[in-house]
């Protein structure tokens, strides 16, 4: 009888820094990088490139130097941004994984919502675009539902998925212990879904991303994506390059946050927090009266 | 609920526990998962159900839980006809069915949970059941941590967390290699024989099926049935060396006996 | 768009005659309230156009003015140019890639940060460098299509089944068998899950290259008819776009269960079939 996460303390995470494999991979990977920089770099200043198409690494990390110190204009585009795809984020949300539950719980609500969802799921959402902004206005309303139609699908498709795949004998088990409905979605169904819950949300948030960009292009005053789309119109390079690089910052940013969440609620399937969680549960027992 | 007394004074004259009469089982209108089984079982007794894959030992269990319903022929227990799951009925699986986000004693806390709010005197009750099976350094590691015989184990105390006075174990070693099956086995054995409680074991192992069991209900396919039942009369507590004995051997020959009529 | 069915509902549990009835029923007292919310003005026709009217604009887009062929025809061209390049594009630079463990090691951190970026946020860069005109719209449905394929194959050559691959060894098979018999077929399914991903994407980066871009295209009909507010005929663009993505999806639908038939039992049959001739004859 033997266990396999066996009990002991595992090495602190920073014992990584003294793995001597571990280091040389990391020098190697800086190697190939600064190296990849530095030649890019030589090829600008001695004129290999075309500056209005590809300008050296220097101008770039001066217009961005610019844009976050000297003027510091992209802090509120940023903010616009993040806050569209947020919002739109959380507005879909909401409504995919209710109406998921939905058609979780009851083969008619899954029957008859079923084509419409599938409808929605072919159309390219982003189609949807300037009817939104018919609708919504040029301002940020126009954004955040665009993102909420374009999170809504995967949201619902993987809430759905994990909802139903239930394993067969637990679910009688818990049937055979007199479990009400409410007891089965709470205590199996929904902690059962959590894994395929979070991968819809992970897939979401970028999506939102996207959907709030995209939005932005289209007609907007303010945000990243008009950011983008003004550097790129005066054909400042280096410019859209820097506003490029911090759309891949605001997205790995959401990203790592949903990242983060999903290793929070979804423990069970993260060995290294089990005894962690063991010990707060353990905590909370042991005080019950 | 569960009564004491139920059994007695129950539609059965012979204070049985479970009665079976006619028993069939159809599924889709077609497919005859069982028909016409006709059994008694007594407190107290341990039943084996041996048979190959697809002669309905499953069916029949879950209709005694009250998961299914039999498509006709009668089914008591404790003297009611069967028809939702019961407190006092809890069944184990071939598979652990542990819930991977609770601890080993959450998942033993569960039955409790599902009918009332959990207190100190329910966690120590799951603590000693915990205990009893052999996990006691492991009353707070999650399944993932565990082997698949220590899996068995916790299911086996959260049937135990229940209070059913009637288990029945569907195959719930059957995935476990020999030894662990074997070692589990005899633990069974003590535990049930320590709370008396009526049991219903199926397994597609003869010999494993003659060791454990009062009465071994010899099951068959095409339509699943009860081909035949065998009284097992070893004295208890029994020993593995038990199954090297003669009279053991003449009855596993006897049980092959039913299997090999029944195929001509 | 996302790539995939909703589950729990087989084929079979579909359709009878009696849900058909009972779909239409509810669709038809959708499309009934909402007309008669327009008709007395509680919803403001100009926004929300009515039914009947998005009905008669399909006839005029289609078949009396006949604008929508060609925008059509145009972005089906990019969506399935930009699809072709890029797929083509991804899946071998992964193959290339998936050879060398060490390419791999080496690419991985440039990918997760790639995975995490808006890559269609790129599309204005690419007018800038290429212009305004078919290549742009070219670059940016490949570079939108380029990821899923890229990505899906180099993972399925890093999960490949370790044991088959001993196998293959103990039997004396070269490199390249390895990489044909065991490792593609293998990584099949999460190929043609990346494949069909691209798909899903190709024609909302088309679209959008269209916002930003373009003088033509489903794109460009669809923004100048909700600027000039003719929200019923944008509706029936959106609408005809629905088609077009629903036709896209069964065809990759197809395409998979013809390439990965033993996923899918009526193809694993036929194939069986197949082969039982092919063998017999030999
Ligand atoms: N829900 C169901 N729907 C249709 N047929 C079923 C269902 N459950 C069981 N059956 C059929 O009923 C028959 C008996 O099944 P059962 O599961 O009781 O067999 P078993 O003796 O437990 O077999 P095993 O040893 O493999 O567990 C089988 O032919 C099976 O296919
Ligand atoms: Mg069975």
């Amino acid at each position: 009888m033997i266990a396999r996460g066996a009990p002991g303390r595992k090495p602190a995470r920073w014992m990584v820094l003294l793995d001597p494999v571990f280091l040389r991979r990391l020098a190697t990977h800086v190697l190939i990088f600064t190296s990849f920089i530095a030649v890019w770099e030589w090829a600008g200043q001695t004129g290999r490139l075309n500056d209005l198409i590809m300008p050296a690494p220097s101008a770039i990390a001066a217009a961005i130097w610019r844009m976050y110190v000297v003027t510091g204009e992209i802090y509120w585009h940023f903010f616009v941004t993040m806050f569209e795809a947020v919002s739109g984020f959380v507005i879909g949300g909401v409504i995919g994984l209710g109406l998921a539950i939905g058609a979780a719980l009851s083969l008619t609500f899954r029957r008859y919502v079923a084509p419409y969802a599938v409808a929605l799921n072919v159309t390219p959402g982003i189609a949807v675009t300037p009817i939104f902004i018919a609708w919504f206005g040029f301002g940020w309303n126009s954004k955040i539902a665009l993102a909420a139609l374009i999170v809504f699908f995967p949201i619902f498709v993987n809430s759905l998925s994990g909802l139903l795949r239930v394993d067969r004998d637990t679910e009688e088990l818990m049937r055979s212990l007199g479990a009400s409905k409410m007891q089965t979605f709470f205590k199996l169904m929904l902690p059962n879904a959590a894994p395929m819950i979070f991968a819809g949300f992970k897939v979401a948030i970028t999506t939102a991303l996207v959907g709030a960009i995209v939005a932005e292009f289209a007609s907007a005053t303010e945000g990243i994506g008009i950011m983008m789309q003004r550097y790129a119109h005066r054909l400042d390079i280096a410019a859209s390059i820097g506003v490029l690089i911090s759309m891949a910052l605001m997205g790995l940013l959401l990203f790592t946050l949903m990242e983060v969440a999903d290793r929070r609620t979804v423990f069970w399937l993260r060995p290294e927090r089990l005894e962690q969680v063991s010990r707060k549960r353990r905590r909370r027992l042991m005080a019950l009266k | 609920m569960y009564h004491e007394t139920r059994a007695a004074d129950g539609a059965d004259p012979g204070g049985a526990v479970i009665l079976g009469h006619g028993v069939s089982k159809l599924f889709g209108g077609t497919v005859v998962a069982l028909e016409g089984a006709t059994f008694t079982v007594k407190p107290r007794q341990f039943i084996s159900l041996v048979g190959p894959s697809g002669c309905g030992k499953s069916t029949l269990l879950r209709m005694i839980a009250g998961l299914i319903e039999p498509s006709s022929g009668s089914l008591h227990v404790h003297g009611d006809p069967v028809g939702k799951p019961r407190r006092d009925v809890g069944m184990m699986f071939q598979r652990p069915t542990l819930m991977a986000w609770r601890t080993v004693l959450e998942n033993v806390l569960l039955p409790t949970e599902l009918v009332r709010k959990v207190t100190a005197a329910d966690r120590d009750h799951a603590l000693e059941l915990i205990e009893l099976v052999g996990l006691k350094d492991f009353a707070y590691a999650f399944p993932s941590q565990l082997s698949g015989g220590m899996q068995q184990r916790a299911s086996l105390a959260r049937l135990l967390q229940t209070g059913a006075d009637v288990l029945l174990l569907d195959e719930p070693f059957g995935a476990l290699d020999e030894f662990t099956r074997e070692r589990l086995n005899l633990e069974l054995l003590r535990i049930v024989a320590q709370f008396g409680r009526t049991t219903l074991f199926v397994t597609h192992n003869i010999q494993e099926a003659i060791f454990l069991a009062d009465e071994v209900f010899v099951m068959t396919p095409r339509p699943g049935r009860i081909a035949g039942i065998v009284e097992v009369p070893f004295e208890r507590p029994r020993d593995i060396s038990l199954m090297q004995t003669v009279p053991f051997n003449e009855m596993v020959a006897e049980v092959r006996g039913i299997f090999d009529r029944d195929n001509k | 768009m996302s790539d995939e069915s909703i589950p729990g509902l087989s084929a079979e549990d579909g359709l009878t005659w009696r849900r058909v009835f009972n779909h239409l029923a509810i669709l038809v007292a959708f499309l009934t309230v909402w007309e008669m919310l327009t008709v007395t003005g509680i919803a403001d026709e100009l926004l929300y156009p009515r039914p009947t009217l998005i009905i008669y604009s399909f006839y005029s887009l289609f078949i009396d003015q006949g604008i929508v062929w060609r925008h059509l025809w145009i972005t089906m061209a990019t969506v399935l140019s930009g699809f072709v390049v890029g797929t083509i594009l991804g899946i071998s630079l992964a193959v290339v890639a998936g050879l060398s463990e060490t390419a791999r090691r080496y690419m991985k951190p440039y990918i997760i940060v790639l995975e995490a970026t808006p890559r269609i946020a790129i599309g204005p860069l690419m007018l800038a460098w290429l212009g305004f005109g078919f290549e742009a719209k070219l670059a940016i449905v490949t570079l939108v299509c380029f990821f899923a394929p890229f990505i899906n194959t180099l993972t399925g050559f890093l999960s490949a089944d370790e044991d088959q691959i001993e196998l293959m060894r103990s039997l004396g098979a070269s490199k390249w068998q390895i990489l044909t018999k065991a490792m593609v077929p293998d990584a099949m399914p999460l190929i043609m899950a990346g494949i069909r991903l691209a798909m899903a994407s190709a024609l909302g980066g088309a679209l959008v290259a269209e916002f930003i871009s373009s003088n033509e295209g489903m794109g460009v009909l669809l923004n100048n008819l909700a600027a000039v507010l003719q929200m019923s005929a944008a509706f029936a663009a959106l609408l005809t776009l629905t088609v077009l993505g629903f036709f896209l999806y069964r065809i990759m639908e197809s395409l998979e269960s013809w390439i990965i038939f033993w996923h899918h039992d009526d193809s694993m049959r036929r194939v069986a079939r197949k082969r039982q001739t092919y063998w017999s004859k030999l």
